[in-house]
């Protein structure tokens, strides 16, 4: 009996396949996010196990100031004394002590002039040290003189280096020259450890151009006597030294600490990706929904000879959930399968690049996973289906197969609520009502959605007839809007399966498209200047420029104010946060900086502007004492001289340049001029690019160029999301042919009567591409309808200074070509298949 | 010259399959279809009627011999041919599933004119709306019609475009007596006023005595023929050919 029904599964093979690809690519989406962040993340464990192998106890200064968020987590501020130093060589148990220097930063310029960049690894810099076991010197000699440096294997070849050249590398300090003394690698063959760079100095040249600071160290290692456990080194080690200024780990946990940060990484890309691939699966859900109701509905004569021959309803409803089963979990095994591969294609991509790899991780969690998400989301997809089935009763298998389509009334008005109650939510969000932003923006996004797709087949005939309009006058264009529009409810969840990706693209670019423009709009009113010195966003947070050089820019003839802004995490009455040295009277004029209270004037060592918001939540006033601390410079005083009323350029504490000596790196990043006539703005712009002409990291640009460069990762966020939600528009272009097949197999009867009236092939074809378009619009039209107006939801309820209401009309158009184009494409084989249709088979065809 | 005949086939042959299975549909039939009249073609069961009507349509290849609607020789044409063919020359009436349920009965009438691109002859057009009678329920969809009147929506279609012929596979076979004389009533009005040339495969006596000539086929062959039919003549030769039929088992 179960064998006999799904038998009639397998009778429709192409209509299978279809579904289970929907399936097999979400699954392999997923699977392959975490496969490869599980194989790149086991490689970075063990590559840190690796590096920290020949440590027991390592120690390091303790920083009191928050990383700067930009980056330079391996920027080393907090350092080791040589008192420290000696102090660690009386521990008892200690076998060896090494103090190290090495930090990130060590920027080494090609042949270009341009600085060689890695993908993401630190470019470190520091010092040889003699008889270190994983490090080889392979060629030439460590360096021995303070002009002298050797550099890793994977730099000489990047830069075609070789030993006797003389390299230039910016540091802590401006370039400087150095001769290749040697070229280094790792124990084991390897150039690199994982991606990073590494130029070796001799140790008092690292100090100063590394660290800053002359005699001082980034971390120091312990190797342990004989009989000694690394726990119990650590112990006496903290003892001798105290913890609150030094942080001492074992070599195990120093590795987990450096492979931690990586980690949380990894595992934000894991998720963000996977939620992707589940994207992509429900996209999936709409074709397998389908695809069920269709296989059912034409076999519910069959279905009725089985229940008329005594089949209770819950065999036909097990037989029809066996199959989704089936189906979903042998697509989501294929799936499973392919995503190892594409995970294992991926890190081997990444490792090319310099990323650590090693064999495939598959989790059983993963694979269980996998498999579980796919099959649930296949089985919750038939389930209506099934339910339907198992409502087939005996009579019908006497009765006509074709059934009249039931009444969208209820479905219009559940969808009409639906669409109500999301807005609702969106408004009480808005009004500040409910502030629960789960309930309010992620609940009432999901209904309006949700809502839309019940008014889609209300909405099907009414829009596909509109459009329609334009192809009306050929009559394939004629027969394919009336086959829209033949079975709303199919044709709607075929588009619907297409919203899914169109109104999350569209959200997303309605809401970029504002924050650009409401950006662009504070630039443009805020800002006074005509030149930019910018340090470049790619370059990392170690580059810019000495902002002494500023004092040269406003020399040059036709200046009229200029300031450097120089940046940095740090701690300010006692809380985290950014400060920026700026000179202030010039930037009253480039940035429109006005006093709330006390002074707004240039700053002493010591002194400190507050921004307006600092202000109200500090409590602090004109006059009041409080204390900064910086990454090198520690804990000093300031006072407090002004307050600044809000301004949308300067939107942190200002600080003088005296104060900003304790920052992570001596450099501004952005400078800022003002000349006095537009005739010289290119006459100013040539000097200032001699001024800077050594440092490859700096542009001068002007502020528009600047705008587009500094908005322009937002471009490439946009591409990137594009991109993945590129699955779910795959999907539902799946989805599209899967009813267009179904379509010219229900219509065999009526296609080959076309053909037998003299319609040639080609019009047969572009009747099925004129219907296929037509779903393909639809749900590109409802898709861009919902996500416009969630995208316009969020501006206004996010509002504020930044966010400027704009429609990407640019991407609503480009939207709506691809709709068609992927109409095109998905009437393809269907098209073909009505074309190549038998007329005779056709036409006698029962 | 004779008038050269509306549809000719020239020793037809038809083979269905290969060694044991091998079912020779047609063996060399030879027929000439008159211009502006009505032909019938009955026979029993199996007989090659339906593989006659659509090996002279163009809808089926032949094994042998030559096929031709007016001057065109059908057999040998591409598909773009053939094509061009049914819808510039052939007109077709089915047992059913005439008409596409999506366009209306005026649409599906001139759905073949609309296909080819080409205006109705307003005249004309008129004068086989006024035919079939349908009246108001010209806008209506095919599942609102009735049977009978689906068929004459049928008719109409297959008549617009004026063709060469018409063929007609047992277009009353679905229906009763009463929309089945109707059909008939205006297929033979069709040839009688307007010129029409038509081949109808039967089984109903009653309906082959509309006809000018009746053809009859039996395993393949054409047995013989009755001019200006009556249905109990035509049902007399049927009992004959059956007969014939026992002998031969
Ligand atoms: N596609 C086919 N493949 C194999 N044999 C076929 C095919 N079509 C028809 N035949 C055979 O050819 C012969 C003639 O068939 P045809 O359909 O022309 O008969 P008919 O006279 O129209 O019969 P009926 O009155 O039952 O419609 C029959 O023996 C039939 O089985
Ligand atoms: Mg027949």
């Amino acid at each position: 009996m179960l064998k006999a029904m799904l038998r009639g599964l397998f009778a429709h093979k192409l209509r299978l396949i279809l579904s289970a690809l929907a399936i097999v690519l979400g699954t392999a989406f997923m699977s392959a996010a975490f496969v490869s962040g599980d194989t790149i993340s086991r490689g970075f464990t063990d590559l840190f196990s690796t590096v920290n192998e020949n440590i027991d106890v390592q120690v390091t200064g303790k920083s009191d100031v928050p990383v700067n968020p930009a980056g330079g987590e391996g920027l080393v501020t907090a350092l080791v004394p040589q008192s420290i130093v000696d102090k660690l060589k009386t521990v008892d148990g200690a076998q060896t002590v090494t103090p190290q220097v090495v930090s990130d930063g060590a920027r080494v310029i090609d042949k270009n002039g341009k600085a060689i960049a890695t993908t993401g690894a630190p470019r470190l810099g520091g010092a040889w040290v003699d008889g270190d076991p994983a490090v080889e010197i392979r060629e030439g000699n460590p360096p021995r003189a303070a002009d002298e440096v050797a550099i890793t294997a994977n730099l000489a070849k990047t830069g075609e280096f070789k030993v006797g050249d003389t390299i230039e590398v910016i540091t802590l300090q401006p370039r400087q020259k150095f001769k290749v003394s040697g070229i280094a690698g790792y124990a084991g063959g390897r150039d690199s450890l994982g991606g990073e760079t590494f130029v070796f100095f001799t140790l008092p040249v690292a100090q100063e151009l590394m660290l800053g600071t002359p005699g001082m160290y980034s971390n120091v290692d312990i190797k342990a006597a004989s009989g000694v456990s690394d726990g119990e080194l650590k112990r006496r080690v903290e003892t001798a030294i105290g913890t609150t200024e030094y942080k001492t780990l074992t070599g195990q946990e120093t590795a987990d600490a450096q492979a931690s940060g990586i980690q949380s990484f990894l595992n934000v890309f894991k998720i963000a990706l996977s939620v992707f691939g589940i994207l992509g699966l429900i996209t999936g859900a709409f074709l397998i929904f389908n695809t069920f109701s269709m296989l059912i509905a034409q076999r519910t004569r069959e279905l009725a000879l089985y229940r008329s021959f005594g089949a209770s309803r819950n065999q036909v409803l097990n037989s029809v959930l066996l199959e989704s089963i089936l189906l979903g979990l042998v697509a989501s095994l294929i799936g499973l399968g392919l995503g190892v591969l594409l995970g294992w294609a991926m890190t081997k991509l990444l490792a090319s690049s310099g990323l650590p790899s090693g064999s495939v991780v598959l989790k059983p969690a993963v694979a269980i996973g996998t498999l579980l998400v796919g099959t649930l989301i296949t089985v919750l997809a038939a389930l209506i289906p099934a339910l339907r089935a198992s409502r087939v009763a005996p009579i019908e298998a006497m009765r006509d197969a074709a059934r009249p389509d039931k009444p969208l009334r209820t479905m219009t008005i559940a969808g009409l609520i639906t669409l109500a109650v999301g807005i609702v939510l969106l408004i009480l969000r808005g009004t500040k009502a409910v502030d629960n932003n789960v309930i309010t923006l992620g609940l009432g996004s999901f209904l309006i959605f949700i809502g839309a797709v019940m008014l889609a087949p209300a909405l099907t005939r009414p829009i596909t007839g509109a459009i329609g309009k334009l192809v009306d006058w050929a009559m394939p264009g004629r027969l394919g809007v009336r086959n829209t529009g033949r079975n709303p409810r199919r044709t709607a969840l075929t588009a619907a399966a297409l919203m899914i990706g169109v109104t999350l693209a569209t959200g997303a670019a309605v809401f970029a498209s504002s924050v650009k423009a409401g950006v662009t709009d504070l630039f443009r009113s805020d800002l006074n200047a005509d030149l930019v010195i910018a340090a470049d966003f790619a370059s990392g947070p170690t580059a810019g420029f000495d902002p002494a050089i500023i004092n040269q820019v406003k020399a040059i003839p036709g200046v009229t104010s200029a300031t450097a802004i120089q940046s940095d995490a740090v701690r300010l009455n006692g809380k985290d946060g950014f400060a920026s040295a700026l000179d202030v009277e010039p930037s009253k004029t480039l940035f429109g900086l006005k006093a709330k209270s006390g002074d707004i004037r240039d700053l002493n060592a010591g002194e400190v502007i507050l921004n307006d918001a600092f202000a109200t939540e500090t409590g602090l006033k004109p006059g009041d004492s409080t204390t900064l601390v910086t990454a090198r410079g520690g804990e000093s005083p300031l006072k407090v001289v002004g307050i600044l009323q809000p301004n949308q350029l300067v939107g942190s504490p200002v600080v003088s340049f005296a104060d900003a000596q304790g920052f992570r790196v001596p450099v501004a990043q952005q400078g800022y001029v003002k000349v006095a006539d537009p005739s010289q703005v290119d006459a100013v712009r040539a000097q200032m690019k001699t001024l800077v002409a050594d440092n490859p990291e700096v542009t001068v640009t002007d502020p528009s160029e600047q705008l587009k460069q500094s908005t322009s990762f937002l471009d490439l966020l946009l591409n990137v999301l594009n991109v993945l939600l590129g699955l779910t528009v795959l999907v539902a272009v799946l989805g599209v042919i899967n009813t267009l097949l179904l379509s010219v197999f229900e219509r065999t009867r009526e296609l080959g009567l076309l053909r037998a009236v003299g319609m040639s092939r080609s019009k047969m074809g572009w009747m099925v591409a004129t219907e296929s378009v037509l779903i393909s619009l639809l749900g590109a039209l409802l898709g861009l309808i919902v996500g416009t107006g969630l995208g316009i939801a969020l501006v206004k309820i996010f509002g504020g200074d930044f966010l400027k209401l704009t429609i990407p009309w640019g991407f609503l158009i480009t939207a709506l070509i691809g709709a068609v184009i992927a109409g095109l494409v998905a009437a393809l084989l269907p098209a073909i298949r009505a074309a190549r249709l038998n007329v005779l088979q056709a036409i006698s065809y029962e | 010259m004779a008038m050269q005949p509306a549809a000719r086939a020239v020793t037809v042959w038809k083979i269905y399959g290969s060694g044991e299975a091998q079912v020779q549909a047609l063996r060399g039939v030879s027929a000439d279809f008159e211009r502006g009249k009505y032909t019938a073609i009955m026979g029993p069961s199996g007989s090659g009627k339906s593989t006659l009507m659509h090996c002279l349509a163009g809808l089926d290849t032949v094994n042998a011999g030559e096929v031709f609607i007016g001057d065109t020789q059908v057999t040998g044409l591409g598909d773009a041919g053939l094509t061009k063919l049914r819808r510039d020359k052939v007109g077709f009436i089915f047992q059913q599933f005439n008409l596409l349920p999506t366009l209306t009965a005026e649409e599906n009438i001139k759905l073949p004119l609309a296909i080819a691109g080409r205006a109705p002859d307003k005249a004309w057009y008129d004068t086989v709306i006024q035919t079939v009678g349908l009246g108001d329920r010209l806008h209506h969809r095919p599942a609102e019609l009735s049977g009978g009147q689906q068929q004459r929506v049928a008719c109409a279609r297959a008549l617009v475009s004026r063709p060469e012929v018409i063929f007609a596979d047992e277009p009353t076979g679905n229906l009763d007596s009463k929309s089945g004389n109707d059909v008939l009533n205006f297929l033979r009005d069709s040839v009688r006023h307007h010129g029409q040339t038509i081949v109808m495969v039967t089984h109903d006596p009653n309906a082959a005595s509309y006809a000018d000539r009746v053809v009859f086929l039996a395993d393949g062959e054409i047995v013989d023929e009755l001019h200006s039919p009556t249905a109990d003549g035509v049902l007399d030769r049927m009992k004959k050919l059956d007969r014939r039929g026992d002998a031969d088992a």
